[in-house]
C-alpha cells in the first residue's frame, strides 16, 4: 500500500516533463514503467508529493543506429531492446541482458531510462552498461549533457542526475565482434540476481566487467580489468574481484558468500570471453 | 502378484457374488477407482470459484488487526480514542471486550484472543478495528497508541531446557517432555554413526489468504461465520467459548479454501471477525494481507535433532538414540501431538528393537508452530534418513541396500511396542522406486533448454560445471489422530428419484474429498447424479481435514450412509416384486436379482421414494502412551520411498532437482488422478523445505514475511515426478464398512542433495563443497521378489513350510500367507532369496509341478524326517549327483519339492 498521498501530473512532451521537474524539483518523481518507483513508494523508500507521468513521451521510445554506437531512447522498453535486430547484432550483450530482466510482462513495461535512473546495485542493465562503457544523455533547463557511465552511479540509489534533469538516451558503443558473457546467480527462477556479472572483451576497448549486487551501487570490477590489461591469467584476475566491492549481506547471501560467487562467476565469464 | 489378489478381494467387496452371473448393462461412470473430474475443478481453472476472500454482502464493515511489533513486551497502556474519533470507524476492541474465555487453543487453550497486558510473539493481535472501508480500518490501526515495555526475548529452545529462560506463560515453558524407550538401553553397536540435524521453520504458504465473513443474528445473540478452515466443529467449539455463546448460536459454513496444509487447523481471524460482527451488529469481513498471513497462522516447527544409530557390521540396525527439540513458539497449538509423531517415528520405516528417545517441545518468543503437512514426521525423517546414509557409508553398503536390510514388514514392532499389523510394503516401495526410469537426459539436461540447468535461464552454469547425484529417502507416517483421541466422522445420504444427495461437514481444502464422496455414492447406489449440500455445522462433526484421515474417516461415513440407503432401497424393491432381499443387489446402474430375472434401473426403483440415512464412522481405539512412550497409540501407517536425481554446480552450490521418483503405499487408489495430484503437491512442498523455503527468525522477529524473500518454488523449479502407486489392500479400513483407503500423501520426505557437513534443511547454498557422497546413477534392476504357490488351503501349507524351515508363517488374510527369509524379517534361516507365498485358488493341482522348491540343508535325513512328521509324503530315495544329494517329497497338497544338501 502506498501510504503517502501525492499529486499526479501527466506530461505529454519532454518540455512539459522538464517544466514539472523544474517546478517541483526533489518533491517530484518521474513515472515511466513504474517497476522501480511503485515498489519504492509502497516500501516508503520514496515519498514524492508529485508523480510526473512521462509514459506518453513516445518520442523517447526508439533505438537508432548512430555510426559507432546504438542510441536507445530513455522510454524504450526492455522487451524492445531484447528483440531489436540492431542491438542483437551490434551489442549482443545488451540484448541478452535485457532478456533477463524480470519476466515478459515486466520487460514490456520497464524502461531502459528508468532502470539506469534508478541506479540499483542489483540491476542487470546497469552492470551491462558499465561493462559496455555506455554514455548517459540527460536533459535539463540548461540543455543536454553527456555523462560517462562511470560517473553516473554515485551512491545507494543515487545518481549524477540533477533534480531538474531526466535521462533522454543511453548511448552504447557497438561491439559487434566482441566476446561477451552474462552470469546471473539466483536460487529461484525470475528472482533478482544474488550476484551477477556482465563481461565483454572488445579488441579495441579491452575487457569490461560490471557486477550485479556487489555494492550499494552498480560496480565495475576495476582490479579485474586492470589485471587483465597487464596480462594476468583468468584465475589471477578473477581472484581480485573483491577489491573495491562492498557487497551487502542479506537473508539470501552473506557478503563473504557474494565475494566467492563473484569470483566464480567472473572466472567463468572471462573464460567465455577468451574464445571470441 | 499380491496386487492381483488384492484386486479380486476388493472387487468382491464392491459388487459381491451376483456380479459373476449378472453383467451390468449400464456401468457406473465416475465411481470408485475412476478419476472423474472434480466438481470444483472447472470453476477453479476458469477463475470462477469463490474463495473465502470473495465472500461479500451489502453494508458490511471491514475488520483489521493491530499486531505487536515486539516479540516480547508488556503493554503499559493502550489508547484507542484516536481511532474511534476517525469518521467511518465503527468499533475498536481490545482484550477487555472479549465476552467469554480470553484464550483458545486446539489442545491447550493458552493463546489469548487479544493480548491481555503482555505479548509473547511478533504479530500477536492486540486490538481490532471495524470500519466502513478497509483503508479507514488500516488508518485507524495506525492511530491507536500503545505504550510498550519490551521484555527479554527468549528465542533459543536450549535456554528453556536449561532452565535459564524466564517464565513466559503461567502454564510454563515446556509444552511436552516425552521419552520413548524400549529394549536394551545400554546396547552399543559394532558400528555407530551420529549427527545433529536442523530443520527450518516452513510456511504453509497457501495462496488463499485468511478471510472470513461474519454475519450477526438480528437479535445479536448468535453469529454466522463463513470461513476457510480445516475443521468447522472444532472452530465452533473454541469460538463459542470465547464469544460466551452456546455452540448452537454459532453457525459455520465452509468458504472456498485456497490451500491449508495444516495452517488452517488453528483459529486465526475467526473469533475476531465474529466479535466485531456481534459488537457492531453489522456483517464484518476480514482478510489478511500476505505479510499479515505470515503472522496469522502457525508454521512448521523448527527442530534440532541429535541421533546416534547402532548397527552390526552388516548394517543391521540394533539401537537408535535420539534427542529431539521442537521449538513450539509462543503458544501451544498442536506442539504436543507434533512432538509425539516425531519421537515415535525416530527409527523410520525400519526394524529396530532398542531405542532411547528424548523429546522436548518448548515455548519461546518465536512465532507459534503447529500443524503442517507431515506433522512432526518430516523433521524425524530428515534426521533418520541422513543417518541411514551415514550408516551405509560406515558399513560400506549401498544406501539402498542398507535400507532394504532393515525394511520394516507387517508384524514388526515400532519403538513404542506397537505391532504394525497393517500392510507395510517398505521393501516393495524401495524396490519399485529404484526400478522407476531415470531422467532421459544426462547431467545438465537437454543442452538446448537452459531452464533445465541449476540456476535456470540465468545461464550461470553449463553442463560442464554440473555434476549429478542420486539420493534416497524412505519414510513411515502414522495416519489419523493418535493417543486415545475419540475420532469420528458423520455423513448423511438421501436418495430420491435416482438422485443421491450427500451432506457432511468435511472441509474440502483442495484434497478432493468432494470428488471422492460422489464416487462412493455412485458406486454404492448406481446413480449418476450426486448432489453435495453446503459444508457446514448443521450436521455433526466430520473431524479435521488433516492427519491423512478424511478419505478413510469421512469416506467411511459416506460409505456407511450410502450402504444404509442401498439396503433400504433393496428392501423396497424386494417387497414390490416379492423377491428375497438377499437375492438383490446393485450392479452398474441397475437393481438386479442373482438369477437375472429382475433388472430395474436405480432411477426407476427409487422413483417416488425418499430414503434418508445418516452414519457415523469411527476408527479403532488407540491409547495414551506410558512414561516410556509405550502403547498402541497410532491407528495405522503408510510408507513411501523417494529417489531424488539432483544436478549440482558444486562451485556455486546451485541445485536443481531434476526428478523425483517415488513408490508410495497408498492402500487402494480410489481416485488415481487425485492420488497422483497429492503426491506431486507433497513433493513440491518437500522440495521447497529441502532447498528453498524457510521463515528466517532472528530474536523473535520474522525477517522475510513476503514471497519476495520467502522463496517458494515456481513451476520452473519443480522436478519431473515419476510415480508408482503401491496398492495393497488395507484390512483395517476394510473392517465393517468395506471402505478402502486411498492415499493422502505422506508429508515431505525432504529429498535432498546435501553437503555432509551441513545437516540442515533447507540447505542454503554454499560454495566450494564437493558432493562426493552422491551416488552415481544406476539402471533399472529386476530381482526375484517372491515365489507364489497356488493351493487350496494357504494356512495349512504355510504352516507346513514354516514348520519345516523353523519360522512363523505370516498371514495377510485367509487367502494369502507367506514365509520369508530372516534377512527380510522372516524366520527362514538363510541369507537372502525371495519369500514364499501361498495363495488360495479354486482350481486343483493337475500333474507334476513345473516349478518346484529346493530347500537346502546340511542334514538330509533329519530334514526329510521333519517334513514327513509335518505331513509330507516321501516320493523317493536320496539321489546323489554332481551338485549334491536330494530327496523328492510332496507337501500336504501334493506339490513336489526337494530337500537338498547345499
Amino acid at each position: 500500500m502506498i501510504q503517502n498521498p501525492f499529486d499526479y501530473v501527466r506530461a505529454t512532451t519532454l518540455s512539459e516533463a522538464l517544466a514539472a521537474l523544474a517546478e517541483f524539483r526533489r518533491e517530484a518523481k518521474l513515472l515511466a514503467g513504474g517497476h522501480s518507483l511503485l515498489p519504492m513508494m509502497k516500501l516508503g523508500l520514496a515519498e514524492p508529493s508529485v508523480v510526473v507521468d512521462i509514459r506518453h513521451l513516445r518520442d523517447l521510445d526508439y533505438i537508432d543506429d548512430a555510426a559507432d554506437h546504438v542510441a536507445v531512447g530513455a522510454l524504450t522498453a526492455h522487451r524492445t531492446v531484447e528483440t531489436s535486430p540492431l542491438v542483437q547484432t551490434s551489442v549482443p550483450l545488451l540484448a541478452h541482458v535485457a532478456a533477463h530482466v524480470g519476466d515478459e510482462q515486466v520487460r514490456a513495461r520497464g524502461t531502459v531510462g528508468g532502470a539506469i535512473a534508478h541506479g540499483d546495485g542489483a540491476s542487470d542493465l546497469c552492470a551491462a552498461a558499465l561493462a559496455l562503457r555506455a554514455t548517459v544523455v540527460v536533459e535539463g533547463p540548461p540543455g543536454r549533457r553527456q555523462i560517462a557511465i562511470d560517473d553516473f552511479f554515485v551512491g545507494y540509489l543515487e545518481t549524477a542526475l540533477g533534480p531538474d534533469e531526466m535521462i533522454v538516451e543511453l548511448r552504447v558503443p557497438k561491439v559487434p565482434g566482441a566476446a561477451w558473457s552474462f552470469q546471473k546467480y539466483r536460487r529461484r527462477h525470475l528472482d533478482w540476481a544474488i550476484v551477477g556479472c556482465a563481461a565483454v572483451r572488445d579488441p579495441d576497448r579491452g575487457l569490461g566487467v560490471g557486477l550485479v549486487n556487489m555494492g550499494s551501487r552498480p560496480t565495475r570490477a576495476v582490479e579485474v580489468e586492470t589485471a587483465d590489461r597487464r596480462g594476468a591469467d583468468i584465475t589471477e584476475a578473477s581472484d581480485l574481484v573483491a577489491a573495491g566491492c562492498e557487497p551487502p549481506s542479506d537473508l539470501h547471501a552473506s557478503a563473504e558468500y557474494r565475494v566467492e560467487l563473484a569470483r566464480v562467476l567472473v572466472n567463468r565469464a572471462l573464460d567465455a570471453c577468451r574464445v571470441a | 502378484m499380491r496386487a492381483a489378489s488384492t484386486t479380486t478381494t476388493t472387487s468382491t467387496s464392491t459388487s459381491s457374488a451376483g456380479a459373476a452371473t449378472v453383467a451390468p448393462t449400464e456401468p457406473v461412470t465416475g465411481g470408485l477407482g475412476d478419476s472423474p473430474l472434480r466438481p470444483d475443478g472447472a470453476l477453479k481453472v476458469q477463475g470462477r470459484f469463490a474463495f473465502s476472500s470473495d465472500d461479500r454482502v451489502d453494508a458490511m464493515l471491514h475488520g483489521a488487526t493491530l499486531r505487536s511489533p515486539h516479540a516480547a513486551a508488556r503493554i503499559v497502556r493502550i489508547d484507542i480514542a484516536p481511532a474511534l474519533a476517525i469518521t467511518g470507524v465503527r468499533a475498536v476492541l481490545t482484550a477487555s471486550d472479549v465476552p467469554g474465555t480470553l484464550t483458545y487453543g486446539l489442545i491447550d487453550d493458552d493463546q489469548p484472543v487479544l493480548a491481555d497486558g503482555v505479548v509473547r510473539y511478533q504479530g500477536e493481535p492486540v486490538a481490532l478495528v471495524a470500519a466502513d472501508h478497509p483503508e479507514t480500518a488500516r488508518r485507524a490501526l495506525g492511530s491507536i497508541v500503545v505504550e510498550w515495555e519490551p521484555l527479554p526475548v527468549v528465542a533459543d529452545p536450549d535456554d528453556v531446557i536449561a532452565g535459564t529462560a524466564r517464565e513466559l506463560h503461567p502454564r510454563g515453558n515446556v509444552f511436552r517432555r516425552q521419552d520413548v524407550a524400549c529394549g536394551d538401553q545400554e546396547l552399543v553397536g559394532e558400528v555407530r554413526v551420529e549427527g545433529t540435524y536442523e530443520i527450518g521453520m516452513q510456511d504453509q504458504a497457501f495462496l488463499g489468504l485468511e478471510a472470513a465473513l461474519g454475519i450477526p443474528d438480528p437479535d445479536g445473540a448468535g453469529v454466522e461465520l463463513f470461513v476457510a478452515t480445516q475443521w468447522l466443529h472444532e472452530d465452533r467449539k473454541q469460538l463459542s467459548a470465547c464469544l460466551g455463546l452456546a455452540p448452537e448460536r454459532v453457525r459455520l459454513t465452509l468458504s472456498g479454501v485456497g490451500g491449508a496444509f495444516g495452517g488452517r487447523e488453528d483459529l486465526s481471524l475467526q473469533v475476531h471477525t465474529a466479535l466485531l460482527a456481534l459488537h457492531t451488529r453489522r456483517p464484518v469481513r476480514m482478510q489478511y494481507t500476505r505479510e499479515e498471513s505470515f503472522f496469522g497462522h502457525v508454521h512448521r516447527h523448527p527442530a534440532t535433532i541429535w541421533m546416534r544409530h547402532h548397527a552390526d557390521r552388516d548394517g543391521t540396525l540394533r539401537r537408535v538414540e535420539a534427542r529431539m527439540v521442537f521449538d513450539g513458539g509462543a503458544y501451544a497449538s498442536t506442539s504436543h501431538a507434533v512432538l509425539f509423531n516425531a519421537i515415535t517415528h525416530a527409527q523410520g520405516p525400519y526394524r529396530c528393537l532398542n531405542a532411547t528417545v528424548e523429546g522436548w517441545a518448548v515455548r519461546t518468543n518465536n512465532p507459534p508452530c503447529g500443524a503442517m503437512r507431515g506433522f512432526g514426521v518430516v523433521q524425524a525423517c530428515f534426521a533418520h534418513e541422513s543417518q541411514m546414509d551415514r550408516l551405509a557409508e560406515a558399513c560400506g553398503l549401498d544406501p539402498v541396500e542398507v535400507r532394504l536390510r532393515n525394511a520394516m514388514v507387517t508384524g514388526d514392532r515400532l519403538i513404542t511396542g506397537q505391532v504394525v499389523d497393517s500392510v507395510a510394503p517398505v521393501e516393495r516401495c524401495i524396490r519399485e522406486t529404484v526400478a522407476l526410469p531415470m531422467p532421459p537426459d544426462g547431467p545438465g539436461g537437454d543442452a538446448a533448454d537452459p531452464r533445465l540447468l541449476p540456476g535456470g535461464v540465468g545461464l550461470t552454469t553449463d553442463a560442464a560445471h554440473v555434476r549429478r547425484g542420486v539420493g534416497f529417502g524412505v519414510s513411515i507416517k502414522n495416519l489419523m489422530y493418535s493417543e486415545g483421541f475419540d475420532d469420528y466422522s458423520t455423513a448423511r445420504c438421501r436418495l430420491a428419484d435416482g438422485v443421491a444427495t450427500l451432506k457432511f461437514a468435511t472441509a474440502e481444502v483442495g484434497q478432493g474429498f468432494v470428488t471422492l464422496a460422489q464416487q462412493i455414492a455412485r458406486t454404492r447406489l448406481g446413480v449418476s447424479d450426486v448432489v453435495l449440500e453446503p459444508i457446514d455445522t448443521s450436521i455433526d462433526s466430520s473431524g479435521s481435514t488433516s492427519a491423512s484421515r478424511q478419505t478413510w474417516m469421512s469416506g467411511g461415513a459416506v460409505d456407511a450412509a450410502c450402504r444404509a440407503v442401498r439396503s433400504r432401497l433393496l428392501d423396497a424393491v424386494a417387497q414390490r416384486h416379492s423377491i428375497e432381499v438377499e437375492a438383490l443387489e446393485i450392479v452398474g446402474t441397475d437393481v438386479v436379482s442373482a438369477d437375472g430375472s429382475l433388472r430395474v434401473p436405480v432411477t426407476e426403483a427409487s422413483a417416488g421414494l425418499v430414503i434418508d440415512e445418516s452414519a457415523h464412522y469411527r476408527h479403532r481405539p488407540t491409547v495414551e502412551p506410558d512414561a516410556q512412550g509405550q502403547g498402541d497409540s497410532h491407528v495405522a501407517f503408510a510408507f513411501v520411498a523417494h529417489r531424488a536425481v539432483v544436478d549440482v554446480d558444486p562451485e556455486l552450490g546451485l541445485v536443481r532437482v531434476v526428478q523425483i521418483a517415488t513408490a508410495q503405499d497408498v492402500g487402494v487408489a480410489l481416485n488415481p488422478l487425485s492420488v497422483r495430484g497429492q503426491i506431486e503437491g507433497g513433493i513440491a512442498q518437500g522440495l521447497g523445505l529441502a532447498v528453498m523455503e524457510e521463515i528466517v527468525v532472528r530474536d523473535g522477529i520474522i525477517r522475510n514475511p513476503s514471497f519476495t524473500d520467502y522463496l517458494l518454488p515456481t513451476a520452473l523449479d519443480a522436478p519431473e515426478v515419476v510415480v508408482s502407486l503401491v496398492e495393497e489392500y488395507e484390512p483395517l479400513a476394510a473392517r465393517g464398512q468395506g471402505s478402502r483407503r486411498a492415499a493422502v500423501h505422506i508429508g515431505n520426505t525432504g529429498d535432498r542433495c546435501r553437503d555432509p557437513q551441513r545437516d540442515r534443511a533447507p540447505d542454503r547454498p554454499y560454495a566450494g563443497a564437493t558432493p562426493g557422497h552422491l551416488r552415481m546413477t544406476t539402471g533399472p534392476r529386476l530381482h526375484l521378489w517372491e515365489v507364489v504357490v497356488d493351493c487350496a488351503e494357504p494356512a495349512v501349507l504355510a504352516a507346513f513350510y514354516a514348520g519345516l524351515c523353523g519360522c512363523e508363517p505370516h498371514r495377510f488374510d485367509d487367502e494369502w500367507y507367506w514365509i520369508e527369509p530372516a534377512s527380510r524379517g522372516g524366520g527362514v534361516a538363510d541369507a537372502g532369496g525371495p519369500r514364499i507365498a501361498f495363495q488360495r485358488v479354486p482350481e486343483p493341482k493337475v500333474g507334476k509341478v513345473r516349478l518346484h522348491l529346493d530347500l537346502g540343508t546340511d542334514d538330509l535325513e533329519g530334514a526329510v524326517r521333519r517334513a514327513v512328521s509335518l505331513g509330507a509324503g516321501r516320493l523317493g530315495d536320496p539321489v546323489t549327483d554332481a551338485a549334491g544329494s536330494f530327496v523328492v517329497l510332496a507337501d500336504p497338497e501334493g506339490h513336489e519339492f526337494c530337500v537338498v544338501t547345499e
